[in-house]
């Protein structure tokens, strides 16, 4: 990277023209005071919602410290929704990483024919909008008449079982969410050096071996891009709670961004929301480092 | 022979998991042709036995579905040609210029993708209500102008380009506005047709903003108006059908078309990234 930088260095020289520092000046003044307006200001105001009471609707705005904070870590549903959320990405992450691998292997190999129309196949529930989706689940989920329900000859009402509902969600979710891994996969493997495999093949590794001591220490850049973006976006999951289940029944399956909603604009507790949005937050940065030093030892 | 059953086993295996994959959306467009009875009737079969058009229709005359349809398509085509236009020139000036605070500024731009939705929308409903922007569309668009996403996939394809090209141009003594119109912007068509794609898709399925700031029912869009229609029908499942129907198979047949270059423009940006 550094490398690439300073060989563009030399090659262009720092802006001359009159029209490189006006377009610079013109976009980058734009973007800049966009940015300004759309995410500093509200981190900024957020951070200071949050130790106040307020509620837009009374129009209240009172300091109250950290009372926010001192809730939400003693509000068993918070808890409960972080623990919610944990499941949730444990198991989504795994099997949307699973069989996104074994899928893009498959769509790999030499021996698979209708390669492109398989991808767009799979691809396919990715780029659909989800609230839809969502819908569809729900009466798919349906005890009387649900498609999931009359194929594997079942009688669970999945949305209304405190035990089944979340699991229902993830169903959901990883059918939705796996062919994004698939495509990022599949462009991994096709990036891989082909004289590894020459050389693995000369010394008798069978396909297991290859897989397992070639391709997969390989892919391991490609692996952690997907689990971290997938457990940024699943911090973020509020359309499946709010179309399927509503968070119930009871509190089994609040997620901690549907807690985010409810809280701020069922019962408008804004401030004790952004408290909850900024716990969010910092998760999020925190994985966001861990997968920056993970992957940047892996370069060295 | 060996290669033969594995060649087999492979197709089947692909095949089934295709079928899981499409399944879903088969049984949907299905439905939407049965009558509610039929749907919800014990004895289930794939294929409605008494195809109807009724839902579609009904639809229609209960619940201006067409409406949000279309209110959705115009904001959509507009924040998606916004979108494009700003990621390609900020990824422009940010991948092929160098100056002071480039890395800063893109860094903000950075963080901007990390930022949960959760976090800013907050402040940003208060904003807008103290602005008096509820209820226009400017405040469905103003909030989604520029993208982190966008402008770091563009930089990425931009980075690509050759200096040698745009030095040749600027030689010719074409400015940079003419040079980043007539020769770049034409050169990015799979970085575009990527962040086309997923932007059009986060607008038409976006729900929360939506929700919140449009008041009159006749301006909302399609993912809210599907909330709508099942608040106030919730066990006309044969509406729903048609509804969630109209509503996902236009980004489908998008999607289809345009596949071969959106994928390559996915796997392009993550790779590098």
């Amino acid at each position: 990277m550094r490398n690439r930088e300073e060989k563009g260095m030399f090659k262009r020289r720092p802006l001359q023209s009159k029209s490189e520092v006006w377009m610079r000046n013109i976009v980058m003044g734009i973007l800049v005071v966009y940015m300004a307006v759309f995410l500093i200001i509200p981190v900024i105001m957020v951070i200071a919602g949050s130790f106040h009471q307020w509620n837009p609707l009374n129009e209240t705005y009172n300091w109250i410290g950290i009372e926010n904070y001192v809730r939400m870590f003693s509000y068993p549903t918070f808890w409960q929704s972080m623990l919610n959320t944990v499941i949730f990405c444990v198991f989504v992450v795994f099997f949307r990483v699973t069989i996104g691998l074994a899928v893009a292997y498959a769509l790999n190999s030499k021996m698979t024919r209708f390669k492109t129309f398989f991808r767009t196949v799979f691809y396919m529930p990715t780029v659909t909008p989800l609230v839809a989706v969502a819908y569809v689940w729900k009466i798919m989920y349906n005890p009387q008449f649900g498609l999931i329900d009359k194929i594997f000859g079942l009688d669970i009402n999945w949305l209304f079982d405190s035990k089944f509902a979340l699991p229902a969600l993830m169903l959901m979710t990883v059918w939705k969410d796996f062919g994004y891994a698939v495509i990022l996969f599949l462009s991994g493997l096709l990036s891989l050096p082909a004289d590894c495999y020459e050389s693995a093949s000369l010394d008798g590794a069978d396909a297991w071996q290859t897989f397992r001591y070639i391709t997969l220490p390989l892919l391991k850049p490609t692996m952690l891009f997907v689990v971290v973006t997938s457990i940024i976006s699943y911090l973020q999951a509020y359309v499946p709670v709010l179309v399927m289940t509503k968070g119930g029944p009871g509190t089994s399956t609040y997620l901690s961004s549907y807690l985010v909603y409810d809280q701020a604009f069922k019962q408008y507790n804004f401030g004790y929301a952004s408290a909850i949005s900024l716990f969010i937050l910092v998760l999020t940065a925190a994985f966001t480092v861990i997968s920056f030093k993970v992957t940047g030892n892996k370069d060295e | 022979m060996k290669q033969k059953v594995l060649k087999t086993t492979l197709f089947i295996v692909l095949c089934l998991a295709g079928v899981v994959t499409v399944l879903p959306f088969v049984w949907m467009v299905l439905s939407s042709f049965k009558t509610n009875g039929e749907i919800e009737s014990l004895e289930q079969s794939l294929i409605p036995l008494a195809p109807t058009l009724d839902n579609y229709l009904n639809l229609q005359s209960n619940f201006d579905f067409l409406r949000y349809f279309a209110n959705s398509i115009l904001i959509a085509v507009l924040v998606t040609v916004i979108v494009v236009y700003t990621s390609c020139i900020c990824g422009y000036v940010l991948g092929k210029y160098q100056f002071k605070g480039k890395n800063l500024i893109f860094g903000i731009v950075m963080m901007t993708m990390m930022v949960p939705w959760s976090v800013t929308i907050i402040p940003r409903y208060t904003m807008f209500v103290k602005a008096g922007l509820l209820d226009s569309y400017l405040s469905l668009i103003l909030p989604v102008m520029f993208s982190g996403f966008g402008i770091f996939m563009m930089k990425q394809n931009m980075e690509g380009i050759p200096d040698e090209l745009i030095e040749a141009a600027r030689l010719d003594g074409a400015n940079e506005f003419q040079i980043f119109h007539q020769l770049v912007f034409p050169l990015c068509k799979n970085g575009i047709s990527a962040i086309a794609i997923f932007q059009f898709l986060w607008v038409w399925e976006d729900y929360l903003w939506p929700y919140l700031m449009m008041d009159s029912e006749n301006k909302q869009l399609l993912a809210v108006g599907l909330t709508l229609f099942n608040g106030r029908y919730s066990t006309d499942y044969g509406g729903l059908f048609a509804a969630t129907a109209i509503s996902i198979l236009p980004v489908i047949i998008v999607y289809v078309i345009f596949q071969k270059r959106f994928i390559a423009g996915v796997a392009a940006g993550a790779v590098k990234g």
